[in-house]
């Protein structure tokens, strides 16, 4: 779990600071695995795994990464469409409001839930009193990656888009009518397309008539999940435009959920990047982009072709190495630790880096025949015969094996046919302050 | 080297350094609302060694011109309305072996000679000497036998692909089996010119030609099961190698798994493989990092580029990634509703565009200089392509058309050395096209 | 405002109206259906056979006092067709072949429609709410389907049929206790894919109940299987009933096709092939009517076909 109290902080936080109106705090998500006849629970996907932060009134928050880091699962977190296996979710928290809530989770677990209370009776998003909850639910809107699973393929653009009107009892009839033209012709519609289908529309017309539906409750947060990913270029490009005006208008505040760093460049004030499940770094945009201080958040934009020639400097972070370890079983320490290029020995090397290792080099996986742990960081790997003990014990002190992992080794012995191993023990790795309003989780304090 | 533009009489050349060569190719599909023109018209050549990238959006036709060179279109609602896709197959440079001399210019490939005049010059092969095949125009068999070996495709979502059903031993095994049996049947110590019995079943179980009794014969005649085993062990030591090839960790341990069991970079290097195996002379990516994340599609370019570098092989990248083009093309072609608007080398294409669907194009790329809210956009939308008038695509969604935008259809000329437009603003005195169709 | 065009979509008149606009999907529907030469043939059929069914009394003189009694008339037994009065002859025991055909039409609608009703609701239900609750529900309900389905269904209503004792009313009881199981698990497979859309969690965000969310988002895009189904049904359910009825499950003497054809049988070794064929035939022509109907409904009902449209 991250350290609550590192959090980004609006510079100089006054009275006259907006406060937020989301914030998250040590969300997580986990997803049971089952197995055997009786449906077993064996273990945990931690998809979203202790993540915080806010979101101010009228500003984009872009959420980053690649697939399987949870982001798609924490924007349905935010949303209100799944909900958390521990953690809290907060609305519509003012100054005051949001400056206490941080107060509570700067406090330690036990006096924390005392602290908490009015904030959560008041505020929180499941503890809330039901017209509350329901304000909650009118002004938190969300708008689909997929516009075509995203609209009902039955029902006309008048019920979809009238929908959140009908629901909430706003309007009926001709004034219902009226207001959803109003809402179509704020995203570049029109009268004509009220009663047709879904499917008599391209993608992009598509994810306006999605818009126009998240719209048509005049909310205050809109979660945009991948808005514009299986958009064409020129299309994204009026999407976005649309975007832009409608927050203007509406000082509308997004979470901006999307793998492509250059429209999250384009559209967002500060960005979270997130890495299996953490947060690994948050901060302003230009900030990130122009002086990251997590590796993975410098691979991601070394990895993005810019329509800039390349810097041949960042050539060190483009090719990554590996692939995303499996989230059931994440790294000890820094996630990242197993693919980051400038790791260190405090990163977080264990035992599972060498049964990794071990994957790659079939037969010496082959003679692998019992693993035993102490802990994740000591253990003990019986092979079938001595050689093949040896041949890893060789590799693991040979250049094959990445230099901090070798530091990181505190001992290692071969007795027979085992192998016998232990790692430096290190914590997780806590995001620390690199700056006003930024921050990240990395060992390295001048990567 | 600017493209050989086509002479007025029509004719079709294909300039010695190309290895395929596109012009006219029309495709159209037959549809409730009437014929759509998904291709009309399309020209480019493909040289040798080089990287070319076809963009463009949906619709556009990148994808279909794409499947044209193998001829992968579905025919009963797609005609192949017209146009020819020459093609030049290169075989080893007798020379060296394959190694690289002088005389194949360190490449270790030849163009094949032509079979009617023995690389003498005839009409067959329009004076070049070398094998030159329409490859719209080909039969089935000799298609089956391109595919794959001369030409190989590597697909957008490796996960629709692959077979889920095979692992991915079985399914580049079918590869090798279907063009390279005589190989294996080699290096299993099989002679070419043995008859007899095994030598025939060997020969069909290696040929994927194999029948129940062959298999049975194998399974319980020791003598034939040991050689069928040296055949089987020669084709995994290639599917092995192919494999490795592509930086693909523990390849022995990858052949017996399935597809599901592999990421998504993982299944893209499989395919790569795939495509590679039988070392093809034209390779056919159709946005083969679409479905990846950002950092491994960064390792998945470098190591398209290497393989190609290290084969010579060249490349067709069709994409709608500017970025991507930018990064790994050498020449770019820039297609919008059916038609190449522009065609140059990367660098005059970005730097300096000329169509303003191109120009749009790159506006529309968020970038860090450009203020919130104020991307380009093309305003409107991509035309249905059904019975079009002559006219050019374009024309409703751009600022500055005029009258002759909307009389007849622009063709592609020169406005530098190597950099083709077809616009009426770069050529307004450019000749009509001819009445096609 | 960003100019937008429909691509292919053309312009209509302003008085449109959602009514008019589903009016119209329906009736390209209907022509789509229509444009499949079998299907056609297959709804000639069926409306054949129901007008046969409406129309029983005024084709028929309805025997007394019970109209769904074979009339007996002894002094014309065994009549082959074509002898007057009786166009498709008689059987052995005196009834008109014709008037068992006519009115068999009708107890076979009422099986049909009863048998077919029952199940499509029983099945809905229960496979909608393994479906929509999920969890241990699911299990538990899914658990009862397995067993159901691990009996052959002609066996299982066999079983019961034979058990209730034989009656047409019986073995429309014992066909509504097996057959329900089939919708169960169509509905719920349904449920859960169509749950996958993003369209269902967008009625989430909005704040719809559950209640609402079922009713208008997710019944009507779950219940096109349920719909092929059904009519395919319609013609199976005649089969199974007259396979039952044929093996003395069902009360002999009534106008029912199975019965006749059972009490028919004996006489086909004697050359008197009428009174068991032409029921037959009936059961033959139901059976096919209502699969051709189905199996073009499934053609014009496919999603792929839908977005062409």
């Amino acid at each position: 779990m991250t350290d609550m109290s590192r959090l980004p902080t609006p510079d100089g936080a006054s009275d006259a600071a907006p406060g937020s109106i989301l914030s998250l705090r040590g969300i997580s998500k986990h997803f049971p695995i089952r197995a055997g006849a009786l449906q077993r629970v064996v273990g945990h996907v931690r998809a979203v795994d202790g993540v915080s932060f806010d979101i101010r009134p009228g500003e984009t928050l872009g959420l980053v990464g690649e697939s399987g880091c949870g982001k798609t699962t924490l924007g349905r977190l935010a949303s209100g469409l799944l909900s958390p296996t521990s953690g809290g979710s907060y609305f519509n928290l003012d100054a005051a409001a949001l400056s206490k809530l941080n107060a509570a989770y700067a406090l330690p677990e036990d006096a924390r839930a005392a602290a908490l209370a009015p904030i959560e009776a008041a505020h929180g998003v499941t503890t809330m009193p039901k017209a509350a909850q329901a304000r909650f639910r009118r002004n938190c809107q969300m708008v689909f990656q997929d516009s075509f699973s995203s609209l009902n393929p039955r029902h006309l653009v008048i019920d979809i888009v009238g929908r959140p009107l009908r629901v909430h009892k706003e309007a009926s009839g001709e004034a219902l009518t009226e207001r959803v033209v109003e809402l179509l012709e704020q995203v570049g519609l029109g009268r004509q397309h009220l009663y047709r289908y879904p499917h008599q529309f391209s993608g992009g017309q598509r994810q306006r008539i999605s818009i126009a539906r998240a719209l048509a409750l005049d909310p205050e947060l809109i979660i945009l999940d991948e808005p514009t990913s299986a958009l064409d270029v020129s299309v994204q490009a009026q999407i976005l435009n649309l975007l832009n005006d409608l927050q203007a208008e509406r000082n509308l505040a997004y979470l901006f959920v999307t793998h492509d760093l250059s429209v999250v460049e384009h559209m967002a004030d500060r960005i979270v990047t997130m890495y299996l499940g953490r947060v690994v770094e948050a901060g302003p945009t230009r900030t990130l982009f122009d002086e990251a201080a997590h590796p993975y958040t410098r691979a991601l934009i070394a990895a993005k072709p810019d329509l800039a020639m390349d810097d041949p400097q960042v050539a060190k972070f483009a090719a990554l190495d590996g692939s995303i370890p499996d989230p059931a079983r994440p790294p000890r320490g820094c996630h990242f630790h197993t693919r980051c290029p400038v790791a260190t020995p405090n990163c977080g090397w264990e035992l599972d880096d060498i049964v990794r290792l071990l994957e790659r080099s079939e037969d010496l996986f082959e003679a692998l025949s019992d693993v035993s742990r102490h802990s994740d960081f000591a253990g003990e790997l019986a092979f079938e015969d001595e050689d093949s003990a040896q041949r890893l014990a060789q590799a693991l002190r040979s250049d094959a094996t990445p230099a901090s992992m070798r530091s990181a080794m505190e001992s290692l012995t071969v007795d027979g046919r085992m192998l016998k191993v232990r790692f430096k023990e290190v914590g997780e790795v806590q995001l620390s302050d690199r700056g006003p309003d930024h921050i990240a989780a990395c060992v390295l304090k001048d990567a | 080297m600017s493209i050989s533009k086509t002479d007025t009489t029509g004719a079709q050349t294909v300039a010695p350094a190309t290895i395929a060569s596109v012009r006219g190719l029309k495709v159209h599909f037959r549809s409730k609302a009437g014929r759509v023109h998904a291709v009309d018209g399309v020209d480019f050549d493909v040289r040798d060694g080089e990287t070319l990238g076809l963009v463009g959006e949906t619709g556009c036709g990148k994808s279909v011109t794409g499947r044209a060179f193998l001829r992968l279109l579905p025919v009963p609602p797609g005609i192949l309305a017209g146009g020819s896709v020459m093609f030049r197959p290169q075989t080893s440079c007798a020379g060296c072996g394959g190694e690289g001399c002088a005389q194949c210019g360190g490449s270790g490939r030849r163009p094949t000679p032509c079979p009617t005049c023995r690389g003498q010059g005839c009409p067959d092969c329009q004076g070049t000497g070398a094998e030159t095949l329409d490859l719209l125009k080909v039969s089935d068999k000799k298609m089956r036998g391109i595919r794959g070996d001369r030409i190989a495709m590597i697909f957008q979502d490796p996960g629709k692909s692959l077979n889920p059903t095979l692992t991915i031993g079985e399914q580049l095994g079918e590869v090798f089996l279907q063009h390279r049996s005589a190989d294996l049947l080699e290096e299993a110590g099989i002679d070419s010119g043995e008859s007899g019995f095994q030598a025939r079943a060997l020969r069909r179980l290696a040929g994927q030609r194999d029948r129940r009794t062959d298999r049975m014969a194998a399974a319980l005649w020791p003598p034939l099961r040991r050689r069928a085993q040296s055949v089987r062990q020669a084709l995994d030591n290639r599917i092995a190698a192919a494999l490795g090839e592509t930086q693909i960790p523990n390849p022995r341990n990858i052949m017996r798994s399935y597809p599901h069991e592999l990421s998504g970079g993982m299944r893209q290097r499989v395919m790569i493989a795939q495509a590679l195996a039988c070392d093809p002379d034209l390779i056919i990516a159709d946005e083969p990092t679409t479905a990846l994340d950002v950092t491994v599609q960064a390792r998945i370019l470098d190591l398209i580029g290497q393989l190609q570098a290290k084969r010579g092989s060249s490349v067709i990248y069709i994409s709608h990634d500017l970025s991507v083009v930018r990064r790994i093309c050498d020449r770019v072609a820039v297609m919008y509703a059916g038609r190449v608007v522009e065609i140059g080398e990367t660098d005059q294409i970005f730097n300096d565009p000329r169509h303003p669907y191109t120009k749009g194009l790159l506006a529309a790329v968020p970038t860090t200089r450009t203020p919130r809210g104020k991307l380009a956009a093309i305003p409107g939308s991509v035309p249905e392509l059904v019975d079009p008038k002559p006219s050019c695509r374009f024309a409703d969604r751009c600022a500055h058309v005029h009258a002759a935008c909307t009389a007849s259809d622009p063709i592609l000329s020169a406005v530098n050395p190597g950099h083709d437009v077809a616009c009426f603003l770069e050529h307004p005195t450019s000749p009509k096209t001819e009445a096609a169709e | 405002m960003v100019n937008t065009n429909i691509d292919g979509a053309p312009t209509r008149r302003r008085q449109d109206s959602a009514l008019r606009v589903r009016l119209r999907r329906g009736g390209e529907l209907l022509r789509l259906i229509l444009s499949n030469p079998t299907t056609v043939f297959g709804l000639i059929l069926i409306f054949g056979m129901l007008g046969m069914a409406l129309f029983a009394p005024w084709l028929t003189q309805p025997n007394t006092p019970d109209p769904y009694q074979m009339p007996r008339d002894w002094g014309a037994l065994r009549m082959p067709p074509g002898t007057p009065g009786h166009p498709l002859g008689t059987t052995n025991t005196g009834g008109d072949v014709l008037y068992g055909v006519i009115w068999g039409s009708r107890t076979s609608l009422q099986l049909s429609i009863i048998v077919v009703g029952v199940t499509v609701v029983i099945g809905t239900a229960i496979g909608s709410i393994a479906g929509m609750v999920g969890g241990k529900v699911d299990e538990i309900l899914m658990r009862i389907v397995d067993v159901f389905l691990s009996i052959p269904e002609l066996i299982f209503a066999l079983a019961i049929a034979a058990i209730l004792g034989p009656s047409f009313t019986n073995i429309i009881l014992s066909l509504c206790l097996v057959f329900w199981v089939k919708y169960a698990r169509i509905m719920r497979a349904q449920i859960i894919l169509v749950k996958q859309n993003d369209y269902v969690d967008a009625a989430r965000v909005i704040g719809d109940s559950r209640l609402n969310i079922y009713f208008r988002d997710i019944l009507p895009n779950a219940a096109t299987p349920l719909v092929v189904q059904a009519t395919l049904d319609m013609g199976a359910i005649v089969l199974i009933g007259a396979t039952l009825s044929f093996i003395g499950l069902s009360e002999s003497g009534i106008a029912e096709w199975g019965v006749l054809v059972s009490e028919g049988q004996a006489g086909i070794a004697s050359g008197r092939w009428w009174a068991s064929t032409f029921p037959g035939l009936m059961i033959f022509l139901w059976a096919l009517a209502f699969n051709l109907l189905g199996d073009g409904l499934r053609d014009a009902l496919d999603p792929r076909t839908e977005s062409r449209r």
